[in-house]
């Protein structure tokens, strides 16, 4: 226990000293954050990111260069790894618990507000660590390829592939654009919103020729028909449809479905045909049998759309039988690309299918969800991030460490006492 | 091959797992278990080749055929993480967390058509949740050791055997996290078009992954070791909020991470 009696600030620094770097570096960043405000990342757009990305692997490249000073070392070793990521922990703990908010109302005093603790990733104290962190872990690096040694690999995976990672994504997030564009059927859009709600207009623009969904089969349920609850209140069941026999127990009703038709028109006498159109809805025919009493009723139901009524089979005063809406399976927007310099490219875009354009990335992002499948819009993402290239290098090498690490454990049999 | 067959592959798949995970703390050489666990992925394999080759599509689609993948991984992977460490309980526990999803197939087939949402359609949604099934699993049995850990330090006499197999453990799980949320990232790219937004659910992940690099860092040197053992069962604590606790928290409302 000799350590304990090393007074503060005496060679070599450990953890009391990373501590209180940690802690003096949030000191620093809420004092910013409440005199400045929040961090603008749109200082730091291209080339700016660039030049100042630069010098910190510069300014790594130096403090490893001088890799035989004690704070160099300190800079780099293990007590202030620790202080660091536990310094990020304790500000993603306050991020985790404070809701994020896009944007905070100009004159908005609370002191989650003024602490930068709603857009706690553009906050001083977090712009600060994440800084300290990068340098650290740079140095830590360029200290260790100095004595390279090939049996220290899954270190450098991990280490080179998080710094990279960091870096890029850090840095990076300044130059990232993300727009999203409503179009029209049969219509050509180059204007986008962006998360402000400002328009704007691209180089890019989209034609819709044709938005499609597929659905899947809805689900039967009984419902109260004043209130609209399901029943029974305190746990609803529903009876899924899909390909026949479907049969079942709603409350207290035997189900038995009859004939389904996944995409149905109305007949002037209230039964359905099947029908392959836009406006074409769910509807079944249905036998219940109430367990009560063995009252039967029979009868064709659907959920309807915005292009025709939805139909119910009462059961009771009290009760009826519905259909719910149905949930999406997939939806794709069929468009054209054009880009100022005239050419042009068709894409079928739908959600986990996006498409590149050059420098853009397009992402099926929404549509009419009101209408469902009659929307008569798409709403495409454009994503713009020059920077995605490293990061995906990134995860490579992180996951390449990941994989190491299970597979070799760990190697060390027991701590060591010093650095080096 | 349809569901219908399921349970006649179903059933002889877990025996053999389960056998094999009762076996193996037997005096039957190893080759003779791993002969019977391997028997048992042969058996679930067969049915999903034959069940791929029934539907005319790649079983991915529903949550009963995405249980299907859950079961073979933890199987596969437990079987080679267990040979490759030679820890017992490995293997019992891949077993039965397998024979568990099979289970829930077998009885609990109406949430066979549960409907998968668009953004949950990929190919990155069943290696990305196996993978952390997998590491909770390490992670829990690490915070297991931690507190005997922590007693025998209390008592003076840390076991260095035991800080070996946390070390391990510890190392395994977090290697199965990190890849878990990697693969997240790629996917998120893929479906919301970026690798990581600070949603809820990604900053609660990345608190816990935060916990366990202290704890891996600190290893390293022997200094606090006390505070270092309880990083693992805060670690924990804070790996459950991500799984389960997040859904319940005031800041995570509108999550695009809440399936319910
Ligand atoms: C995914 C992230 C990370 C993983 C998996 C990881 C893993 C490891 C492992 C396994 C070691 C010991 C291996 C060896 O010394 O050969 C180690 C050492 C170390 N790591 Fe990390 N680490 C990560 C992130 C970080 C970060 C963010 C920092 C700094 C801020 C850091 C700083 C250190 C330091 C200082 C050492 C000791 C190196 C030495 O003794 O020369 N690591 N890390």
């Amino acid at each position: 226990m000799e350590e304990n009696k090393r007074s503060m600030w005496q060679f070599p620094w450990r953890y009391p000293e990373s501590i209180a770097f940690v802690l003096g570096v949030l000191v620093v960043g809420y004092v910013l954050q409440a005199f400045i405000g929040s961090f603008d990342f749109s200082l730091l757009l291209w080339p700016v990111n660039g030049i100042l990305g630069g010098v910190v692997i510069l300014l790594s490249l130096l403090l490893a260069l001088k890799r035989k000073n004690p704070i160099v070392q300190w800079l780099s070793g293990v007590p202030m790894a620790v202080s660091l990521i536990g310094g990020l922990l304790l500000l993603g703990l306050l991020m985790g618990l404070t809701p994020q908010v896009k944007h905070i109302h100009h004159g908005d005093t609370s002191p989650a507000s003024v602490l930068g603790l709603r857009q706690m990733t553009t906050s001083w104290p977090f712009v600060l660590l994440y800084f300290f962190t990068l340098l650290s872990l740079g140095t830590l690096i360029m200290r260790r390829l100095f004595h390279f040694r090939i049996a220290d690999y899954a270190f450098y995976l991990n280490h080179i592939g998080l710094w990279l990672l960091l870096f890029a994504a850090g840095w990076g997030a300044a130059d990232m654009k993300r727009y999203v564009m409503h179009i029209r059927e049969g219509e050509v859009e180059w204007r986008v919103y962006n998360d402000r709600g400002d328009v704007l207009e691209l180089p890019v623009g989209i034609r819709l020729n044709d938005f499609t969904m597929e659905e899947y089969p809805p689900q039967l349920t009984v419902i109260d028909r004043e209130t609209g609850n399901a029943q029974p209140e305190s746990k609803p069941d529903y009876l899924q449809l899909e390909e026949l026999p479907v049969s079942g127990r709603l409350a207290h009703w035997d189900i038995e479905v009859e004939q389904y038709i996944h995409q149905a028109i109305r007949n002037s006498d209230s039964t359905y045909h099947e029908v392959f159109m836009p406006g074409a809805s769910p509807a079944a025919l249905v036998k219940t049998v109430d367990r009560t009493n063995g009252e039967i009723s029979r009868g064709w139901i659907s959920c309807g759309n915005r292009a025709q009524l939805y139909m119910t089979l009462p059961l009771t005063n009290e009760y009826m039988l519905v259909m719910t809406q149905p949930e999406p399976k997939r939806f794709v927007s069929d468009i054209n690309i054009y880009t100022e310099d005239g050419t042009e490219a068709h894409a079928l875009l739908a959600v986990n299918k996006p498409h590149r354009a050059g420098p853009w990335m397009l992402y099926q992002y929404g549509y009419d969800y009101e209408a469902g499948k009659l929307s008569s819009y798409t709403s495409i993402e454009l994503v713009y991030d020059p920077w995605v290239v490293a990061v995906y290098i990134g995860i490579i090498l992180l996951a390449a460490g990941s994989a190491c690490m299970l597979w070799i454990g760990n190697r060390r049999k027991e701590a060591t006492d010093d650095v080096e | 091959m349809t569901w219908n067959e399921f349970i006649w592959f179903a059933l002889p798949a877990m025996l053999l797992w389960i056998s094999a995970g009762v076996l193996v703390y037997t005096r039957l050489k190893r080759s003779v278990v791993d002969g019977i666990m391997l028997a048992g992925i042969g058996v679930f394999v067969a049915f999903m080749v034959g069940f791929w080759i029934g539907l005319e599509r790649p079983p991915l689609r529903t949550m009963g055929e995405t249980r299907l993948w859950y079961s073979l991984f933890l199987s596969v992977i437990g079987f080679l993480t267990y040979k490759r460490w030679k820890y017992n309980w490995l293997l019992s526990f891949s077993s039965l967390m397998a024979c568990v999803f099979v289970c829930i197939n077998i009885f609990k087939p109406e949430i066979h058509s549960k409907n998968l949402m668009p953004a949950l359609q990929s190919i990155w949604f069943v290696p990305h949740v196996t993978s952390y099934i997998l590491s909770y699993a390490m992670l829990g049995a690490a915070t297991i050791a931690s507190f005997i850990q922590i007693r025998k330090q209390g008592r003076g006499l840390a076991d260095q055997q035991l800080y070996h197999l946390m070390d391990n453990l510890v190392y395994a799980g977090f290697g199965f996290l990190m890849l878990g949320l990697l693969m997240g990232c790629v996917w998120a790219k893929e479906a919301w078009g970026h690798y990581w937004s600070w949603d809820p659910k990604e900053t609660w992940a990345f608190v816990t992954a935060a916990a366990y690099l202290m704890y891996i860092h600190m290893r390293l040197r022997k200094w606090h070791p006390t505070f270092t053992l309880w990083l693992l069962p805060i670690a924990f604590i804070l790996l459950m909020i991500t799984w389960i606790g997040v859904n319940y928290l005031p800041s995570a409302q509108g999550s695009v991470h809440t399936y319910s």
